[in-house]
């Protein structure tokens, strides 16, 4: 007995698995994306935020700055010319920071996504094919996992010592140290929603007609789970992936909090908001520029996943 | 649900509204950690002994005006009232005999007459390898003991200091209710000690106050103790909350959750500069300069800073003047080394390293850091001058001074990697089994005129061998600093040892064992009707003397 | 049904025990213990008192032996002493749990009082206004960092209005029913608007499923009332998932809400597990932990049962 997922999924993925391949044409999907607005908007909307992040560098040069220049004599500066949001607590350029800090959480967010979808798919297809077992175990460690307190979790995995465990200790030890480790961890304990997703999908489109052909003309595991079953389930991969970006942003911002997050002077919208906690009277926009880039970010992605959903579903054009 | 919701929002304020109107006589104080145990000999920390000062008093301590005092005993013992007395030490070496007097008037709380059996038990307690007291030196220091009558006693040390009639961290355990414990099972006396399994036993305490109420992780309440002889004491209830988060502190002060932040944990100087500026005139906000040496300690194992002429550059590179003037408007003042500026024995002619670009870049040169690309040093081998520096992440203030000083190590050519990690992982392990490739930013905290020997003598390098002891993580030895440490130490006439502690200093300034950054102010916000605490910028904390403190017009 | 569930416990039991040697072994992977900590505070501390002290709480044997040890204790109901505050680990989890029970109670009632009935009026009217507006809000509740959430509510509420206290579980001293209410709605407030989100997003779209269904279509093609339609038959259908889902976050609630009970400095269980893994009290972590975790455990189990119960289909065949 299989609960559902705990995801706003339809349990199965299987509509589109009748014809084997996606017939459905990338023109219909368009069409229904577009209709929601609200989705299509979010996506524009970060587009152009990741374009912004990118263009980080550009808009340095043409600014004439430097994100981690440091000037003790203009801090808390208001927003002129020379710094359209005004300095922070160092007499850094806001904008800047608010830039390369939605580089480092947009990177956080996307390849922690990734990474988790990456880890979430293999395992919910090798569950979902193999059966049995293999299918048993897997999914016991899904649910400990799952029933992992989390940030307590989160909170060892950070302080952990990597060199014990034999990982370069140089990696860790660079700059970008923190970046890594938080991307590991969110991605060792952000794999379960995709993994079931795909375990119930690939469980069902298994015993399809076109799965026991091709396994009867003699097609190994490894090349059905790959032609035949992923594409079946890249959907709910897709939707589900998308919906937690935003969740994986929130928790940067929460490790951040805890002084467990991305280390300075790299800036994060996460470290920013938590260090202008303190002068939240005396420099409010320090606290407020980080957290709408936040909640904006998050927001949209969850409308993205939203519009996505809908349209990936074939049957949501029922209604 | 609504109505009940608003009922209650009514009474309360209806409740609040009364509270404020009568006479102040309840104290709610905020600090941010709260203590791990209540009992004063096993481990220290800072909540512990803000806390329980207002309810035990050591025998000895400094004073708001760094000078030693009596608090338990009647008279220090001194050379020239005889009261100290120089003798033979156990073996061969020399010691002394030191002879204290408990109060007359001293009791426990439950009307128990301090006498020396608790000192001698104290004494036990200290002595035995399974009672769990963590600081045993000044126990083992102590050879032997002699009980004179009811409330003298005759201490015998082995060896002669200068700061020898100080036992600012003997405490008194009472035996009368401690004792049983003890002896039913020594091992098990850490987990069995009244001072945790039933912290509100009047018995245990002898000060002004004693704990009436302890809801653990959340707050204190301290009444006055009847038996308290001295002086009484104004507040009739006083609470000890803790709030970890120090804005969600700062709120609980603004809205009156609290009334008061205490300077030992409280507040950092820049938090409160910023408090200052929106809500300074709501309350009194003092900062006491406090015994904090905040400074980067070097790895000198490592090949670019064991070269004295790179350390020196390193810190003409830096205008800490500026730095302290503008993130902490000058309340925290530069330090010279580990003697504070207004410790009596500060020499202020050592050299103080003002910023001076130039001097820096001739002394990288001189090094044989010539090359530049990228705006970064290079030697003759093409290898970078690049530096790793941690410290304790989450920590605002020097994440804030960290950044600065990396941006303006930039200026001469030195490339500074920061690589922060939790206090845990760097107090843990890091730094206490040096760790670190190059250079490690934090604070020790000190009492006045204290000989650093545990920073900077050469047997005070932590390794595997001595089992990770002592605090000398730069790896600096230097057999004249081990002589001034021990020359120090022994030293009883003042003006010499001044003389001494300047050549310390000049030693230090000259050698940089590590880069001195500031000392730490504590900052005290009170309201503008607390009356009479003074603020001590030491380990002996203001709350030793909770029984001045009052409010106004009260 | 007795195998069904004689099985899932003893599942539950190894889970629990892996759990147990695998935190045990993070925990152990962290740098430093106790004692280093403690002589890295204290210069007066020598080898000799850190070797004394390591020997005296057993640190000086290896980690596998400690484990044992533990667990041979904590068979007896010995689960030994918390370091951090000086008393047996149950005595310290006690009184915490009571007071989450009531943050994380109320917090869960409210998010269900608000979620369930909005989540269905959401997904009545797919894309209609009142869908949007609703889902506006949940989006909004799923976006916020919630330390942000804490210290605006704070400022508001506490300082700027002064109509509740900032923080605390009651007065000092206890000041009652009504005192702890007060003291309650900041942090439970925070708490719903942060949870309420993601349930009305679950909540509709099992309703949308559910609407879908051919029965509701013969039911509506019969001219039952619309609102007749909905409660009478869409609903129960849709709340099979939408209480296994509750029932998953039930658990989880056990392990507490870390960030809002520092924010308020509410004695929760999140803050207790957090400082005990940050302050190396491995007792007290240990089974704050796995705590928490068999109370996930025992609500998924309980969700299966209502799964079953509500939808008879499925039968106790061991997965």
């Amino acid at each position: 007995m299989r609960r559902p997922e705990p995801l706003a999924w339809p349990p199965a993925g299987v509509a589109g698995a009748r014809t084997g391949a996606r017939r459905s044409p990338g023109r219909l999907l368009l069409q229904r994306f577009l209709r929601h607005r609200l989705a299509l908007a979010s996506g524009l909307l970060l587009l152009g935020l990741v374009a912004a992040a990118l263009a980080a560098p550009l808009v340095a040069m043409a600014l004439g700055l430097d994100a981690n220049a440091v000037d003790l004599l203009d801090r808390f500066g208001p927003p002129s010319a020379a710094h359209p949001l005004g300095t922070d607590e160092l007499g850094r350029d806001v904008l800047l920071r608010l830039l390369y800090g939605g580089r480092v959480s947009l990177a956080v967010g996307l390849l922690g996504a990734l990474a988790a979808a990456l880890i979430g798919t293999v395992i919910g297809l090798l569950a979902g094919y193999a059966g049995g077992r293999t299918d048993a175990a897997l999914m016991r460690l899904t649910d400990a996992v799952i029933a992992l307190p989390l940030l307590p979790l989160l909170i060892v995995l950070a302080a952990l010592d990597y060199s014990k465990l034999g990982l370069p200790g140089g990696l860790m030890r660079s700059e970008q140290g923190s970046l890594y480790v938080i991307l590991m961890i969110v991605a060792l304990v952000g794999w379960t929603t995709v993994a079931r997703l795909v375990r119930g999908a690939t469980l069902s489109v298994r015993e399809h007609d076109f799965v026991r052909a091709a396994r009867a003309l003699g097609a190994g595991p490894a090349w059905i789970m790959g032609r035949h079953i992923l594409p079946n389930v890249l959907s709910p991969i897709i939707v589900a992936t998308t919906l937690s970006v935003g969740n994986i942003v929130l928790t940067e911002s929460v490790l951040s909090f805890l002084g467990l997050g991305i280390q300075p002077p790299l800036p994060s919208w996460g470290n920013m908001l938590t260090n202008a906690q303190d002068t939240i009277w005396q420099a409010p926009a320090l606290a407020i520029w980080p957290g709408l880039m936040i909640f904006v970010t998050v927001i949209a992605f969850n409308f993205l996943g939203d519009g996505l959903q809908d349209a990936l579903d074939p049957r949501s054009g029922q209604h | 649900m609504q109505r009940l919701m608003a009922l209650c929002v009514a009474l309360a304020a209806l409740w609040g509204g009364i509270s404020a109107a009568q006479a102040k006589d309840e104290l709610v104080i905020g600090i941010t950690q709260f203590p791990a145990t209540f009992h004063p000999n096993i481990e220290s920390m800072a909540a512990k002994s803000y806390i329980l000062d207002m309810a035990q008093r050591p025998f000895t301590t400094y004073d708001a005006d760094w000078q030693l005092v009596c608090m338990l005993c009647t008279e220090l013992p001194t050379l020239e009232n005889g009261k100290a007395v120089l003798e033979p030490g156990p073996n061969g070496s020399q010691g002394m005999a030191l002879t204290y007097s408990i109060r007359p008037d001293a009791a426990w709380g439950d009307g128990t007459p301090i006498t020396t059996q608790d000192v001698q038990f104290t004494y036990e307690l200290g002595r035995h390898p399974q009672s769990g007291v963590s600081n045993a030196e000044m126990y083992r220091r102590i050879t032997k003991l002699d009980l004179i009558d009811e409330r003298s006693f005759v201490m015998h040390i082995d060896r002669v200091t200068f700061d020898y009639n100080g036992i600012n961290d003997f405490r008194l355990v009472p035996a009368h209710l401690e004792r049983p414990i003890f002896a039913a099972d020594p091992a098990a006396y850490r987990t069995r000690t009244s001072f945790d399994r039933d912290p509100t036993n009047p018995g245990l305490y002898f000060g002004p106050y004693r704990i009436s109420q302890v809801a653990s992780g959340d707050y204190v309440v301290l009444e006055p103790n009847p038996r308290w002889a001295g002086k009484a004491p104004f507040f009739r209830k006083i609470v000890v909350r803790v709030i970890e988060n120090t804005a969600a502190l700062e709120a609980n002060l603004l809205s009156g959750g609290i009334d008061m932040i205490a300077g030992e944990l409280g507040l950092s100087v820049d938090q409160a500069l910023a408090f200052e500026h929106r809500h300074g005139e709501r309350f009194q906000i003092v900062y006491k300069p406090a015994l904090f040496f905040e400074h980067i300690d070097l790895n000198l194992a490592n090949p670019i800073l064991a070269d004295r002429r790179v350390r020196q550059a390193l810190m003409y590179g830096i205008d800490r003047e500026l730095l302290t003037k503008k993130l902490f408007e000058g309340r925290q003042e530069v330090a010279t080394g580990p003697v504070s500026p207004l410790d009596w024995i500060y020499a202020a002619d050592v050299p103080r390293y003002a910023e001076d670009l130039a001097a820096a870049g001739r002394l990288l040169d001189d090094a044989g850091w010539t090359e530049q690309t990228d705006g970064i040093r290079h030697n003759a081998k093409g290898e970078p001058l690049s530096l790793e520096l941690t410290t304790t992440a989450g920590n605002r203030t020097r994440e804030l001074v960290q950044q600065v000083l990396q941006a303006q190590w930039r200026r001469i050519g030195v490339e500074v990697r920061i690589n922060n990690q939790p206090a845990r992982v760097m107090f843990g392990e890091t730094l206490t089994k040096r760790r670190f490739p190059a250079m490690v930013m934090f604070a020790f905290v000190s009492s006045p005129e204290n000989v650093p020997r545990t920073i900077l003598h050469s047997d005070q390098v932590p390794s595997e061998a001595n089992g990770w002891a002592g605090q000398n993580y730069n790896g600096y030895q230097n057999p004249k600093m081990d002589q001034l440490l021990d020359q120090i130490e022994r030293e009883l006439d003042r003006p010499k040892r001044q003389a001494l502690w300047r050549q310390l200093q000049q030693l230090y300034a000259e050698e940089l064992p590590a880069l001195p950054l500031y000392y730490r102010s504590d900052v005290h916000i009170w309201p503008l009707w607390l009356k009479g605490v003074r603020p001590t910028g030491h380990m002996g904390y203001s709350s030793l003397w909770v029984e001045d403190w009052r409010a106004e017009g009260g | 049904m007795l195998r069904y569930l004689v099985q899932r416990a003893l599942e539950a039991l190894a889970v629990l025990l892996l759990m147990s040697f695998v935190i045990y072994l993070l925990l152990g992977l962290m740098p430093g213990d106790p004692i280093d900590l403690m002589a890295s505070g204290d210069p007066r501390i020598t080898p000799a008192d850190i070797a004394r002290l390591k020997a005296l709480y057993g640190l000086d044997r290896p980690l596998l032996e400690r484990y044992g040890h533990w667990l041979a204790g904590s068979l007896t109901g010995d689960f030994g002493y918390s370091r951090i505050h000086a008393v047996p680990v149950l005595e310290v989890l006690a009184p915490r749990l009571v007071n989450t029970v009531w943050l994380m109670g109320l917090s869960f009632l409210l998010a269900c009082l608000i979620a369930l009935p909005a989540g269905v009026l959401a997904a009545v009217r797919p894309q209609g206004w009142l869908d949007y507006g609703i889902n506006l809000v949940a989006f909004a509740g799923l976006s916020l960092p919630s330390f942000w959430l804490g210290i605006l509510l704070i400022l508001l509420f506490s300082v700027e209005l002064g109509w509740l206290p900032a923080g605390g579980v009651g007065t000092v001293g206890g000041g009652g029913l009504g005192d702890r209410i007060l003291h309650l709605i900041l942090p439970v407030l925070a708490l719903t608007l942060l949870t309420t989100g993601r349930l009305i997003r679950f909540t509709r779209g099992a309703m949308i499923e559910a609407l879908r269904q051919n029965h509701i279509r013969t039911a509506r093609a019969k001219g039952l009332a619309p609102a007749a339609v909905v409660l009478r038959h869409a609903v129960p259908n849709a709340m099979i998932p939408v209480v296994t889902v509750l029932a998953l976050d039930f658990g989880s609630l056990f392990s507490g809400a870390l960030v809002i009970e520092t924010i308020f400095a509410y004695q929760g269980m999140g803050k207790l597990i957090y400082d005990a893994i940050l302050g190396n009290d491995y007792n007290l972590a240990l089974v704050g932990l796995l705590f928490a975790t068999l109370l996930t455990l025992l609500s998924n189990l309980a969700a299966d049962l209502v799964y079953a119960w509500l939808d008879p289909r499925i039968a106790y065949a061991p997965a």
